[in-house]
């Protein structure tokens, strides 16, 4: 199963990817229960963006709906275990 | 229209009542009001005219403030971020409202609420503290007199939460300055209207909200296919504006870009021209604004992303870095005649601090300083500042005296109509007003932004249906030469329209209908109102029935309060009279006669009477809105019904 990786430099910090997580495994919009989690401080300028076990790299979906929202194409699924993932955020 | 009429989905479903006078806390459905509104802005302008008998000003403890986000808010609809504060408007006497992003709303929603109304005054400083369907007032004493940021940082650090988020006031507010802000996340701002100044005059320091619900939507499958459709949208159109990703600001990078040549007045009115070297002093990539542009940011749910994050080191002026510069900030500076890029987004972030409505103080100011050339106040007047076109650190240190009220700055507090009556001589006729707010729009050259600009509800902005033409507004396929009164009233009152819905469902304009790239149309929102909602419309419903209500709402609630009328509608005398002197619109003005005639074409698209500009009651019970018309029938003014050709 791939898991995900976030390149900081396009991500924008929209909390699109958390928002999708959370209806993938809710079938609702549900930030707090989303395997994604999203801050931001207008006045850094800083995006924290963390995924935790709860990914299931969207099975029972057609594509992982976090990557296929990302509009700014910051997210893409990595194998696990790969170098590329060792590294995200 | 005879579908169903039931929200089933997409709302939080409670409206959060506040009674700051009291301490009195209260809940009550939100989903009455939305399925007769669409939610949103109409909602907040329904409990507003039903709620506020005529006569009340905004600062009787009886002014209502309202925040409501958009129905569609918290949910992955693009652009589903927008909240809207309404309020009986400091400059006018009628109806107020100002819009917002940012994560203040969708955690609003996620907390268990659709709208917050705050009734008045508390004889304190208070913060209200608002979680998981519950909320409190707490003392904001440790707060009062902070900046926006200041605030920010304090209220997070003592919480000790960092999913917290924050619409707050700063020392403008506090200090009950007409055009004062109400900010959230320290850099978006609800600017319109003085909604700040009511804040402030609530003692209302801060509204902090902390949600860990969710929120539902009618068809969830529906739902995301809509949903995936607008992204692919979204996606396919981006080209159309494809400037927007590295800020909304950023098309006035291409000096070429025609906005320079249509949006911006020079001189507080004085021109409507500014030739390639300011603009590209101000402008360029090497030491321009551009050039303190670190990053892009979006807000939630928004795959556009829109909102620079800048990094401005010391100069002449203190480091400064935040959110911000925004096209209202390039048609700001140049009314001051200022191409420096420091002190223009000094001006820009430092009002942000503060609290400041960008649009009141360069308005209010840039009049300031044409008085000060004339000879109607001197440096005896002015603390001993030179108001001179050009002088940067002037205006940043009148920025900062409006904010609080010292020497000069107390002439402003209180609104630049006021400050007009206490200098006196003729000084009126150079202030920018509409309906007595400052307005900082062009009138001269782009006709239909004129006309949107002059006929908001809401006195004087451009974002209830002001367009510049195909490239940037106006509904798609209709072919409008910007400067060309024909074919305005049409395209405006469909921006108007189609802004309705937006506002409603809390989806942002840039993703809407707004930028020319028509990331989204009507019939994206129908489909995300059946799907998200639960109810059955169509896209004709939406811009025919749920629109209308929203415009007549507000329309009436100025008929009620204030004796607006027809020529409050028309642009401001001095850009009737005095012609552009420079650049390729040398010798346009605000015509009347045409003018007119776009008033009367924009009347009848409206189905309001011609001659009066007023609303009938054969359209508001089409409408569904009797007891409006009853309302305004009270106050006479209601008209006879409209000629069925219309």
């Amino acid at each position: 199963m791939g898991r995900i990786s976030r390149d900081a430099a396009l991500c924008y910090g929209c909390r699109t990817c958390q928002l999708v997580c959370s209806f993938h495994l809710t079938g609702c919009f549900w930030p707090e229960e989303s395997s994604i989690q999203v801050s931001r401080r207008p006045q850094t300028g800083v995006v924290r963006w963390s995924i935790d076990e709860r990914c299931d790299g969207c099975v029972s979906e057609q594509e992982c709906l976090c990557v296929a929202h990302c509009a700014y194409g910051a997210l893409k699924t990595v194998d696990a275990g790969s170098a590329e993932e060792a590294d995200r955020e | 229209m005879n579908r169903h009429r039931d929200i089933r989905g997409g709302l939080a479903g409670r409206i959060l009542r506040v009674d700051l006078s009291t301490g009195a806390i209260s809940t009550e459905d939100s989903l009455g009001y939305a399925a007769r509104t669409l939610g949103g802005r109409g909602t907040n302008s329904l409990i507003l005219i039903n709620e506020i008998v005529p006569g009340t000003r905004w600062d009787d403890p009886e002014n209502l403030l309202c925040f409501g986000a958009g129905s569609l808010v918290g949910t992955a609809a693009p652009g589903a971020c927008r909240t809207d504060v309404s309020t009986i408007n400091v400059f006018s006497g009628g109806k107020g409202s100002a819009n917002v992003g940012g994560f203040w709303g969708p955690e609003l929603k996620y907390a268990g609420f659709d709208h917050i109304v705050i009734r008045g005054k508390a004889k304190q400083p208070v913060y209200l503290y608002v979680v998981d369907g519950r909320a409190e007032m707490r003392d904001a004493n440790w707060l009062w007199g902070k900046t926006t940021s200041q605030t920010e940082a304090m209220l997070r650090k003592a919480l000790h939460d960092e999913g917290i988020e924050i619409a707050t006031i700063g020392p403008a507010g506090e200090n009950r300055v007409r055009g004062s802000a109400i900010m959230v996340d320290t850099a978006k701002a609800a600017g319109g209207s003085g909604v700040g100044c009511v804040m402030g005059d609530k003692n209302l320091k801060a509204i902090v909200v902390r949600g860990h619900g969710k929120i539902d939507v009618f068809d969830p499958p529906g739902f995301m296919s809509a949903v995936a459709t607008a992204y692919r949208q979204c996606e396919a159109n981006r080209e159309k504006v494809s400037s927007m990703r590295r800020s909304a600001v950023a098309r006035f990078e291409d000096l070429e870009f025609e906005g320079w040549e249509t949006c911006l007045v020079v001189r507080n009115g004085q021109d409507d021209y500014w030739d390639m070297g300011k603009r590209a002093r101000l402008m360029n990539s090497e030491t321009g604004v551009p050039s303190m542009r670190r990053a892009v940011r979006a807000c939630p749910s928004c795959p556009t992303g829109c909102m620079p994050y800048m990094e401005k080191p010391r100069d002449k002026y203190p480091e400064m870095k935040g959110e911000g510069f925004w096209i209202n900030a390039v048609m700001s500076i140049s009314r001051f005649d200022i191409s420096d890029p420091e002190t223009a987004l000094s001006f820009w972030l430092l009002a942000n601090e503060l609290g400041l409505d960008t649009d009141y103080v360069a308005s209010s100011v840039a009049w300031l300083f044409e008085c000060y050339e004339r000879g109607l106040i001197s440096k005896k007047d002015t603390d001993g500042l030179q108001l001179t076109w050009g002088n940067g650190p002037a205006l940043i240190e009148m920025v900062r005296k409006v904010a609080y009220r010292e020497g000069i700055g107390e002439l402003l507090a209180d609104g630049a109509l006021e400050a007009a009556k206490k200098i006196g001589q003729n000084s009126e006729y150079y202030l920018s007003h509409v309906k007595g707010q400052p307005s900082i729009e062009p009138f001269r050259i782009p006709a239909g932004w004129g006309l949107g600009v002059g006929t908001s509800p809401v006195a004087g902005r451009h974002m209830r249906g002001a367009v510049r033409g195909p490239g940037h507004s106006g509904p798609s396929g209709l072919d409008f030469d910007s400067t060309d009164y024909r074919n305005q009233a049409r395209a405006v009152v469909w921006q108007g329209k189609t802004k309705e819905l937006e506002d409603n469902l809390g989806i942002c304009n840039y993703i809407g209908t707004w930028s020319g790239a028509h990331f989204l149309t009507p019939a994206n929102f129908a489909e995300l109102v059946r799907t998200g909602l639960g109810l059955e419309v169509t896209e004709g419903d939406l811009m025919d029935h749920y629109s209308a209500i929203g415009r007549n709402l507000e329309k009436a609630f100025n008929s009620l309060h204030t004796d607006l009328g027809r020529e409050d509608d028309l642009p401001p005398q001095r850009f009737q009279r005095e012609a552009v002197k420079s650049g390729p619109h040398q010798g346009s003005r605000a015509e009347k006669d045409q003018y007119e005639d776009m008033l009367d074409e924009f009347y009848a698209l409206w189905r309001w009477d011609k001659e009066t500009g007023m609303q009938t009651r054969a359209d508001l019970e089409r409408l569904g809105l009797q007891d409006v018309a009853e309302k305004l029938d009270e106050r006479l003014a209601c008209r006879e019904p409209l000629d069925e050709s219309l």
